[in-house]
């Protein structure tokens, strides 16, 4: 949309037609040609059908540039800012429930846009803030509120309008206007009804709903991810993260996986189909695109990872580990479960997923009861067969309750010297059992085992079962979970299957599906949970503010509010994961819209006022048109034109031309030691720093043997960081945040050795600063370590100088890095014994760049503090600069001097 | 574009030492009596065998050609052809048309020069002796001192005029005539003086040089023609119209000149200035000396 500031001057194009015509009735002025052939043109007459007149292109081209120049002098503007019309007051609603996260600075623009475009006194709410006081809204001069817009956050739940709608309705208010910014989901009827009963409505929509997560199942080997859209338009594919820690604790994405819509379908299913043991890792599953706390799914650890306990009798004799009926159990179990042993009474305190009794004669009356309760509750128990057994079957005779079958007394031998039977193979696996697909290898015999009695029910309990038909796996449900049983032992004593590969095939098959995954609300009642880690409204994790416990009904109970919001809760040692949607709570597409409300888009452009580019326009018109004058008038060489034309289509070719990727610059880095920093796109920040790292650079060489080139630019969203071995990063609220690609980039630099020096500039001055905040949300998403303010005898304060302090152009700031893992005491000292402890980001606020600026002649650019106190705080900031090039360039090099005694003591004898 | 003596002279004998000395016709030698380096039929200096005569008193005694004499008891003497040489005068175009070129090509004056300059070298080296008429250099000479003067009254050749005017015939009849121009003039401005020289007994050759657009006329578009001094002009509205036509008139002119040259005798060369000079040099020297 294009407005115009000055339309009075578009007038002037009422005045084209006159010119048309005078263009038109004057021929295009003769050129004069010395020619001695004229002679012979005397007496000659021109042919009657000469066109006179200019040519029709020609014509147009003047029309054209005139046309331009009046547009360009009436002021066009591209997307002018609407003078928010109305009077009285206005109320800018936003939703700003975990929905509006993805558009976050889309919404934030808008409001902007709206507060920029407004002089009348405003309210800014969000729906997912508390309820406004007795008082009413606050409505004050919007110039007021722009500055906070920028501190607003989603929250990690849904808006409650019904709520807002009920506080409108019993709070009587002087009428206002609102604009509604929506997430563009789930019912707005009430609370539309409410605000237009104080006055009009315009409703913010349009942008594409979030899509959201449900908690996953595993079916087969297969980890299946219910993925929910709201706008079931086009086909689409979704790519989902499965996020969890890599084997040396740090968070990654473990796989990738693409959840595709059909067009018109609402629900989908991502398939992560992943080894086994990583998928035990994952931690949380994440949309790889449009971040928000409903696109988040945390992994509980009950869910993914299996819960196994093995019941070890009391009694239990000291034997040969070999011959430890639970042994081949742990080592095929402990890999892809969590095994834990103990008394059946604290094993069944810890709720496994799985408890095995191997060859366990009968427990106890009481001991029964709660087994049987806990496998109705969902339990998988799981048996093995052995002398105990057998002999607990002949005194027992009747149904043991926490057996599938009845069991004949005693055992059968099959082989050996006192039999004529052989030890029997395994039959091929059916196509209903969990064992289906599994091949029996055919070294695998089964010397003894225990028998069923035969009945009517036998042949639908039996899973797997030998080549006679006898059962070897035998299985029944009860309640929600069930019982299994190997009628062989779990050691080598009856069988060699436990020797076999197929065992631990045998195991996962019944171990991972164990669970139902349901029953959450039951391990929930009853109890205080505190919540551990809680998610923001983008769906980053981040550790929950001091809190009050909620109480396990509340935490059950959906949709979540300010109070349960999705995270990790604890109870005790217990840790449960809730998540912000199921089922019930998922979004559905806005609806209840009264038909008179005005509905508008984001058409959130920034204001472009145009004139320059129709003055360009027009001037090069005119260009062309003496060009063109040139060749009708036959003035102009063809090899002229051919040049002009070259000449121009190769200028806007070279403008166009994107940069090429350039090998120089890796070249560059590659071949000398050079300091780089990011640019932030703030001109006045990126010549500071590149002043500050020239600088740098200059006091390095001068006293140290470190001789960096001049310093680097670096696009971190482009450039490659890989050979840079120190990177400066000031932090301005312009950041932008970091796509996956970038980030991915960074983590790997870091992890290789390399440092980012992150500066904020602004000494610290207020906890919330908004730097802070910023550069917070940007290393949210690196794999940073935990960090701890600089201790005194860090490797940093004496890499170089001996330092205490560690000043820029401010000296208040703290400076951040590596918290120290472990600290021991030699001779009395406190010394840092890492064996690799360069940290790999150094957080500073002091603006050091500024302090170490230097032009060409190495004078300081920007003043430090004042008179010989200031020269001193420079000094001490360009100290500080070389310690650290020091330390990125030599590591923990100096914290081995401390051993330098010791050495020498050792050379000397 | 003027050259200067010594430039124009150096670029003449260049391209002269390419060919053989030229030799003027000697038929028209008793016709010719005072002009040309040829046998005078009769006796006098000359390098060619006369006639032997009796010896007679008073004649030198290295006169005598004793090989003729040993065969007999007179005395003969060896009398040698009384030769002359040939005068060749040449007019080369001194007006403002002739400075015309377009672009890459030189003008047509200067092609001129050279080919006037570079003949007169050959000829002087022939014996013959040239001249340059309506300059200094105009009465005839030969050696390099002639060569000098006329290489300096080409050099300052040039008048105020826009088309060229033919000179009349004076003096010394006979001999060779060579014109160098475009012969753009009015009719009334050639053709008389042609008539003259003709009738004066002269032969000789018109070389007609004409520049490469003034063959093609490439214009198009309005254009306001001029002369070269300024004093004639044509507009035309769209040039490209009156091509055609003029193709025809520049046609005529040539034609004229050529049917002229026929009847007459002489000679006729259209020379455009894109050709090499070479080329109408050996023309040149080809038509001098077919006269023979």
């Amino acid at each position: 949309m294009i407005g115009f500031l000055s339309p009075a001057i578009l007038l002037g194009l009422l005045a084209l037609p006159i010119l048309w015509w005078l263009l038109r009735a004057v021929p295009p002025a003769p050129s004069r040609y010395r020619f001695p052939g004229v002679r012979l043109l005397l007496g000659l007459k021109d042919p009657e059908s000469i066109p006179d007149h200019t040519p029709w292109w020609l014509l147009l081209l003047r029309l054209t540039a005139l046309a331009a120049a009046i547009i360009a002098f009436a002021e066009p503007v591209l997307n002018p800012r609407a003078k928010t019309a109305g009077e009285g007051r206005l109320l800018v609603l936003m939703d700003g429930g975990w929905a509006s996260a993805p558009d976050w600075q889309i919404r934030l623009a808008k409001v902007d846009e709206i507060l920029a475009g407004s002089t009348r006194p405003v309210a800014l709410r969000l729906l997912t803030d508390p309820l406004p006081a007795e008082g009413g809204m606050d409505f004050i001069a919007p110039q007021d509120l722009r500055p906070i817009i920028k501190s607003l956050t989603p929250a990690p739940y849904a808006p409650d309008r019904d709520a807002f709608a009920d506080w409108l309705l019993s709070n009587p208010q002087e009428p206002f206007e609102t604009i509604w910014i929506s997430d563009g989901i789930d019912n707005a009827g009430p609370l539309a009804n409410a605000l237009q009963a104080r006055g009009a409505l315009t409703l913010v929509t349009g942008l594409e709903p979030a899509l959201s997560l449900l908690p996953g199942r595993i079916e087969g080997e297969q980890l299946l991810l219910p993925v929910h859209r709201v706008a079931t338009g086009a086909a689409q594919s979704v790519p989902v993260l499965a996020i969890g820690p890599a084997p040396d604790g740090v968070e990654q994405v473990l796989w990738r996986s693409v959840a595709d819509f059909a067009p018109g379908q609402a629900d989908t299913l991502a398939v992560f189909d992943m080894p086994f043991e990583l998928r035990n890792r994952i931690r949380r599953l994440a949309l790889a695109e449009g971040a928000s706390a409903g696109g988040v799914v945390l992994a509980d650890s009950g869910l993914l990872r299996r819960k196994v306990a093995l019941y070890t009798p009391r009694d239990s004799q000291e034997g040969p580990q070999l011959v430890d009926p639970l042994f081949y159990l742990k080592k095929a179990l402990e890999p892809s479960s969590q095994v834990i042993r103990g008394t059946l009474d604290e094993l069944l305190l810890a709720v496994p997923d799985v408890l095995i009794l191997a060859d366990v004669g009968a427990l106890s009356e009481e001991e029964t009861g709660r087994v049987l309760e806990w496998i109705e509750a969902g339990g998988t128990l799981l048996r093995f067969a052995g002398p105990r057994l057998a002999s607990a079957s002949r005194e027992l005779g009747a149904h043991d309750p926490l057996l599938p079958v009845a069991l004949r007394a005693g055992g059968r031998q099959l082989g050996g010297a006192m039999t004529w039977a052989t030890p029997k193979r395994l039959r091929p696996f059916g196509a209903d059992s969990p064992f289906a697909g599994l091949v029996p290898p055919d070294d695998v015999e089964v010397f003894a085992q225990v028998l069923a009695q035969p009945g009517p029910d036998l042949s639908g309990k039996v899973l797997a079962a030998l080549e006679d038909g006898t059962p070897l796996v035998t299985s029944a449900r009860r309640g929600q979970g069930r019982m299994v049983l190997f009628h062989v032992t779990a050691n080598a004593e009856w069988s060699n299957l436990p020797l076999s590969g197929l065992f631990v095939d045998m195991l996962t098959r019944l171990s991972i599906s164990a669970r139902s995954g349901a029953a959450a609300e039951e391990e929930l009642v009853g109890q205080n949970w505190l919540a551990s880690r809680t998610l923001d409204g983008f769906g980053t994790l981040a550790d929950a503010a001091p809190g009050q416990a909620v109480s396990g009904e509340l935490l059950a109970s959906t949709p979540r509010d300010r109070r349960t919001p999705p995270g990790y809760y604890q109870s005790f040692e217990r840790e449960v994961a809730i998540n912000l949607l199921d089922e019930e709570t998922l979004p559905k597409a806005l609806y209840g819209l009264p038909l008179d409300v005005v509905v508008e888009g984001f058409e959130a452009q920034p204001e472009t006022p145009l004139k320059t580019l129709f003055l360009l326009l027009a001037l090069a018109l005119l260009m062309l048109d003496i060009l063109a004058s040139l060749f009708i008038s036959g003035r102009m060489s063809r090899g002229g034109q051919l040049a002009l034309v070259v000449l121009a289509f190769g200028l806007a070719g070279e403008a166009a031309q994107a940069q090429p990727a350039d090998d120089s610059r890796a070249l560059l880095a590659a071949n000398n030691t050079v300091l780089a920093y990011v640019i932030t796109g703030d001109s006045r920040i990126d010549e500071i720093s590149r002043a500050g790292l020239f600088g740098l650079s200059r006091t390095l060489t001068l006293r140290t043997s470190i001789e960096p080139v001049d310093p680097l630019a670096v696009d971190i969203e482009r450039d490659d960081i890989s050979l840079i071995p120190f990177l400066y990063w000031p932090i301005s609220d312009q950041q932008a945040m970091l796509s996956p690609v970038a980030v991915g980039k960074i983590n790997t630099y870091l992890r290789n050795g390399g440092m980012i020096m992150f500066d904020t500039r602004d000494a610290d001055l207020g906890a919330g600063s908004i730097n802070g905040g910023v550069l917070q949300r940007l290393t949210a998403q690196l794999e940073i370590p935990p960090l701890a303010p600089i201790e005194p005898d860090h490797v940093l304060s004496r890499s170089f100088y001996l330092l205490e302090v560690f000043p820029g152009r401010w000296n208040k700031g703290r400076l951040w890095v590596e918290a120290p893992s472990n600290l021991t005491t030699i001779e009395g000292a406190p010394f840092r014994n890492l064996n690799d402890g360069v940290t790999p980001v150094v957080i500073g606020s002091n603006d050091f760049a500024s302090a170490w600026a230097q032009d060409e002649r190495g004078r300081p650019v920007y003043p430090v503090g004042q008179g010989a106190r200031g020269e001193r705080q420079r000094e001490l900031a360009n100290r500080f600069g070389v310690n650290l090039i020091m330390y990125v360039m030599t590591g923990n090099y100096k914290s081995d001097q401390v051993h330098v005694p010791a050495l020498l003591e050792r050379l000397g004898q | 574009m003027s050259q200067t003596a010594q430039s124009l002279r150096a670029n003449a004998q260049a391209l002269a030492g390419v060919l053989p000395p030229l030799l003027a016709d000697a038929e028209r030698l008793a016709a010719n009596v005072a002009l040309g380096a040829h046998g005078r039929r009769r006796a006098g200096s000359g390098e060619s065998f006369w006639q032997y005569r009796h010896a007679m008193p008073g004649d030198s005694m290295a006169s005598i050609d004793w090989r003729r004499s040993a065969q007999g008891d007179a005395l003969f003497i060896r009398e040698r052809e009384w030769e002359a040489s040939q005068t060749v005068a040449f007019w080369v175009d001194p007006s403002k048309a002739m400075q015309y070129h377009s672009k890459s090509n030189a003008p047509k004056a200067e092609r001129a020069k050279l080919l006037a300059q570079a003949t007169a070298s050959l000829l002087s080296r022939a014996g013959e002796r040239v001249a340059l008429m309506q300059s200094l250099a105009s009465r005839p000479g030969f050696g390099q001192n002639k060569l000098h003067q006329i290489a300096l009254a080409l050099s300052k050749l040039g008048d105020e005029s826009d088309y060229g005017k033919l000179p009349m015939p004076h003096g010394a009849r006979g001999g060779h005539r060579v014109f160098f121009s475009d012969f753009m003039a009015a009719e009334a401005d050639i053709f008389p003086a042609l008539h003259a020289h003709a009738e004066a007994g002269n032969d000789g050759a018109l070389v007609h040089i004409l520049d490469p657009s003034e063959e093609a006329f490439p214009f198009d578009g309005r254009i306001i023609f001029e002369s070269m001094g300024g004093v004639i002009d044509f507009e035309t509205k769209r040039a490209k119209a009156l091509r055609a036509e003029y193709h025809q008139r520049l046609q005529a002119r040539s034609e004229q000149l050529r049917q002229w040259a026929h009847r007459a005798g002489w000679h006729y060369l259209h020379h455009s200035t894109a050709q090499a000079a070479q080329a109408a040099l050996l023309w040149l020297f080809n038509a001098l000396g077919s006269q023979r």
